[in-house]
């Protein structure tokens, strides 16, 4: 138990645009255990999803990986590697499920081939036995009539087979890392269900381990081990699911408790939102970036990026409230009682 | 699919016979007619009897009808110009070293167009892809023409390389007399490079960006790979639809090389017919490019389906 | 020491101020186009040239002291000088002077046709897309039609009807211009018309009128610059085509295409006679085709970041 399979540490991402350098990723370190479940989350344009490109590899041209940026897998410092070792690792390593699965399959090859180009690519399996494979990995996601889907085209498809077919293309090599960006973005609620059970399902089938990025936190609520919440290219506070839920410590995660719709709840009462946008990251604030934004900021918040505080069993919050010398501020809310009942 | 076929074609005569019509008033409009330089120094009778002949004597609605009805079975009817030629021999002659200029022209034009293309956005933003984008835009700023004119004066004339003027004929129609199509293909061929390459490049960078293009790599697909499996593929669409277009506009005649090469095809006898308003030799060759080029609007429809996937099945874009 | 630092940690809240500092100016799609048009310098060097050659157009002959069609039979075909800066023709015509006057009816050509064009083909187009149903049917049949007879026939017939003067000359490039732009126009109305902005304009009873002219036209008007943008080249290549077949302009009138048809004859021994006209149309036309690009990418949706 315990091993670290991915290492990420001080990732800092940047893309250069007319106006400047947009810094999209600021200093994220995180590290996922084999078989164990990271949930990233955070809203949009936060730097989630460079991560998850940064660690497939995928950032390109406008985009830049800085120096002093380090991604290890299996204690393997991937950002060095060459092109084909980028090859051998991506989709067989480690793997991709991307948010929108209509525009992430090729409209105009049949499902069934795109599943199998993994495995020929990889050079798994021959041509008839990848054909083969996709068929029985389109049965392993729930699709029925596999034989049949598989010579479909991906707009034959609906959405939510959409997604179970692009999973079904990212498992075809078991690969050890699943990176899941989005995956149920794009779907209808309870098709989201679906598809996070199938992938809790393959989890404990697979072992592998899933990186799940997402904006929802309830989504997260009952797959995700631990969870990283970022805000505006920084992680702002990380912990393991229970604590997060029980104990949130910064103010943003607070924020985002209460924008997750409720049925315990009484009375109809209103859905919050957090007033405001995340500040310009061309020219990323000094202080705290989320202090224009939140309730409890004070005037050091502006000033000076605070600290993270360490609140045992790898919970930490960087946040001034936890500074000694700053008043003491309750959670706003009562927390739930169960984690995971969402 | 059939009752769509089906209406598709009968859209297509009428679109046809629409056509046949206005040609016909818009010739009958121009003041004059194609036996007035020959016949006024003619003796009075004998006038008479060749405006006879041509049915000139007639009023425009008989005529009208006269040609409505011969053409329904394939007569416009006899050439002013060249007596004893009608539109069936003059497209037996004249369609052969048309279609053998426009296929070449296509061939090399079309096929060089494309690799440039692919070159252009594989490279994009390197010395290759500037130069082929200078390379594409001179081509399409300097008319046809030019380029047939300036050809045949320095590579042919100054410093006599290939052959000015002539076509091969006889056994040599579509195989053989190579030296003669040079230069002709040549001129042509340019505006279809710049087209083509072009139009591919804006594809492919348009694909390039797709998701499913991110998707193919983070599976492994090494970049030739992603390219001909996936960017190739879709941004071939376009391409194919503009093809056919392209080819029949090739087969029915380049005028300008034709005339400047003195080749007896179809495009070159096209503009002296409406110079010396052949009406008959008009009206037969314009049904006939029209046909065509209908034929070619409704193929291009049922090609789409074909290709693309997302339109076969009920039209689901 | 202790009580300033505590002043620091006091809640304050967030300040609605603030909210408001970090938003960026927007900037409208206009002058985004603008600023990334600006700072491509070809297309500036384009926009530059074509400035140059409308003036050369205008007051060229004044430059260089000669009119395009004086002739001086004992001056006929010299070679380029001080005194014929781009020498003289079979006739002893200046053909500097001749190629200005060309250049001028090129130009001229550039805009009637284009505005034409645009007025035609948006009101056609618009038409059609707005009303659909058996309008749309009967004028998209027309369109169909007027593009299947050879574009060089109706020209050909339209110069025969009409005499061989310039505004004939125009009348006959116009005839069938728009078509085009009608279709693509019809095109991205349709697309628009179903958008949710148009129906909300719609379902507050805006007149058809308003809808087309507020609504329709100014999120079309990308559209409509690049494809007149790659029409204008065509306008040219057809005048000098008709210049060719000698069905163009005649004498004493000239244009470009006129003059190449002219060069032709005497290329064998006077090769600068085409090729002063074809480089003098082959610089407009490229001017505009670069100028084009440039407007391309920088009304392309797609770049703006």
């Amino acid at each position: 138990m315990g091993e670290k399979l991915l290492q990420v540490q001080d990732l800092r991402v940047s893309y250069h645009t007319y106006a400047g350098e947009v810094q999209s990723v600021r200093g994220v370190s995180f590290a996922v255990e084999k078989g164990e479940t990271l949930a990233i989350v955070g809203e949009s344009g936060c730097g989630k999803s460079v991560t998850a490109k940064s660690i497939m590899g995928l950032i390109q041209d406008p985009g830049e990986i800085k120096p002093g940026s380090r991604i290890l897998y299996e204690g393997r410092d991937i950002l060095k590697m060459k092109k084909r070792e980028w090859r051998a690792y991506r989709g067989e390593q480690c793997a991709m499920i991307f948010q929108d699965a209509l525009t992430s399959l090729d409209p105009t090859m049949r499902v069934g081939k795109q599943i199998a180009e993994t495995l020929r690519v990889h050079g798994r399996a021959g041509k008839a036995e990848a054909a083969e494979k996709a068929v029985e990995l389109l049965r392993r996601v729930g699709i029925p009539n596999p034989e049949r889907r598989a010579q479909e085209f991906p707009h034959q498809f609906s959405g939510g087979m959409r997604q179970r077919a692009m999973i079904a293309t990212a498992l075809a090599c078991d690969p050890k890392l699943l990176i899941a960006d989005e995956p149920t973005t794009a779907l209808d609620v309870t098709i989201q269900a679906q598809i996070i059970d199938l992938m809790k399902q393959l989890q404990r089938e697979l072992g592998a381990a899933i990186v799940l990025i997402t904006h929802d936190l309830g989504v997260v609520a009952g797959i995700a081990k631990h969870i990283c919440v970022m805000y505006s290219g920084k992680i702002v506070e990380r912990g393991t699911s229970a604590e997060l839920f029980y104990h949130p410590r910064h103010p943003y995660t607070w924020a985002l408790l209460k924008a997750v719709p409720r049925l315990d709840l009484k009375n109809k009462q209103e859905l919050a939102t957090i007033e405001g946008t995340p500040p310009d990251l061309l020219s990323p604030p000094a202080g705290c970036p989320f202090c224009t934004r939140c309730r409890y900021c004070m005037p050091v918040c502006k000033e000076e990026m605070p600290p993270d505080t360490d609140f045992g069993g790898g919970h930490q919050a960087a946040c001034w409230l936890h500074d000694p010398r700053a008043p003491k501020v309750d959670a706003p809310f009562v927390v739930r009682k169960e984690a995971g009942g969402i | 699919m059939l009752k769509y076929t089906v209406r598709r074609f009968f859209e297509m005569l009428l679109t046809i016979f629409v056509i046949a019509t206005a040609t016909f008033f818009l010739l009958a409009a121009v003041p004059g007619d194609p036996l007035s330089d020959r016949a006024d120094r003619l003796p009075e009778s004998i006038r008479e009897n060749l405006y006879r002949k041509y049915g000139l004597d007639k009023p425009v609605l008989e005529r009208y009808v006269i040609t409505m009805k011969g053409m329904l079975h394939g007569d416009f009817g006899e050439s002013v110009r060249m007596p004893g030629y009608d539109i069936q021999k003059l497209l037996q002659e004249t369609l052969a070293p048309s279609a053998r200029l426009g296929l070449q022209t296509i061939v090399v034009g079309v096929g060089v167009g494309l690799l440039l293309g692919i070159l252009a956005a594989m490279f994009k933003g390197t010395w290759l892809d500037y130069i082929i984008v200078f390379f594409s835009v001179l081509m399409i700023s300097v008319p046809t023409l030019i380029f047939g004119l300036l050809l045949q004066k320095y590579v042919a004339g100054e410093m006599g390389l290939f052959p000015i003027i002539g076509w091969p004929s006889g056994e040599e129609l579509w195989f053989g007399g190579w030296a003669y199509t040079v230069l002709p293909t040549l001129s042509g061929c340019f505006s279809y490079i710049a087209t083509y390459s072009r139009l591919l490049k804006t594809s492919m960078l348009d694909v390039i960006n797709q998701d499913y293009v991110l998707a193919a790599r983070a599976k492994g697909l090494s970049e030739p790979q992603i390219v001909r499996r996936h960017i190739l593929r879709n941004s071939f669409i376009p391409i194919i639809t503009v093809l056919p277009m392209s080819i029949a506009f090739a087969l029915t005649g380049s005028f300008f090389i034709e005339k400047i090469y003195a080749i007896p095809g179809f495009g070159r006898y096209f503009i002296e017919s409406v110079q010396s308003r052949d009406l008959s030799i008009i009206l037969g060759q314009t049904v006939l490019m029209s046909i065509v080029y209908v034929a070619v609007v409704f193929l291009v429809d049922i090609l789409y389906t074909l290709i693309d996937p997302r339109i076969r099945v009920g039209g689901k874009a | 020491m202790e009580q300033a630092a505590d002043n620091r940690f006091v809640i304050i809240g967030c300040a609605d101020a603030d909210k408001e500092a970090i938003a960026r100016p927007t900037i409208t799609y206009a002058q985004d186009a603008w600023r990334r048009l600006r700072k491509n310098p070809i297309a500036m060097a384009s926009i530059v040239v074509l400035v140059l050659m409308v003036v050369l157009v205008i007051f060229g002959p004044l430059l260089c002291g000669w009119e395009y069609d004086y002739m001086q039979p004992t001056l006929k075909n010299l070679p380029p000088s001080a005194e014929h800066w781009f020498g003289t023709d079979m006739l002893g015509r200046d053909i500097f002077a001749r190629v200005c006057v060309g250049g001028r009816v090129s130009l001229l050509i550039a805009l009637v046709c284009t505005c034409v064009q645009v007025v035609v083909g948006c009101a056609y187009g618009g038409i059609m897309a707005y009303f659909g149903g058996w309008v749309d049917n009967i004028m998209m049949r027309v369109i169909e039609v007027m593009m299947s007879i050879p574009y060089l026939l109706v020209v050909i017939i339209v110069m025969m009807v009409l005499d061989n003067s310039v505004p004939s000359l125009l009348v006959a490039l116009c005839v069938t211009s728009w078509c085009n732009t009608a279709r693509a126009m019809r095109g991205v109305i349709l697309q628009l018309k179903s958008s949710e902005y148009v129906m909300a304009a719609q379902s507050l009873g805006a007149p058809a009128r308003r809808v087309i002219l507020k609504h329709l036209i100014p999120n079309t008007i990308g559209i409509l610059i690049l494809n007149t943008a790659t029409s204008i080249p065509n306008y040219i290549f057809q005048e000098s085509t008709l210049g060719f077949l000698g069905i163009g302009l005649q004498p004493p009138n000239t244009s470009l295409g006129v003059m190449i048809s002219l060069g032709q004859a005497a290329m064998e021994f006077y090769p600068l006679q085409l090729i002063f006209p074809a480089a003098a149309l082959v610089l407009i036309v490229l001017a505009f085709n670069l100028l084009g690009d440039g407007l391309r990418d920088a009304l392309d949706p797609k770049l703006r970041k």
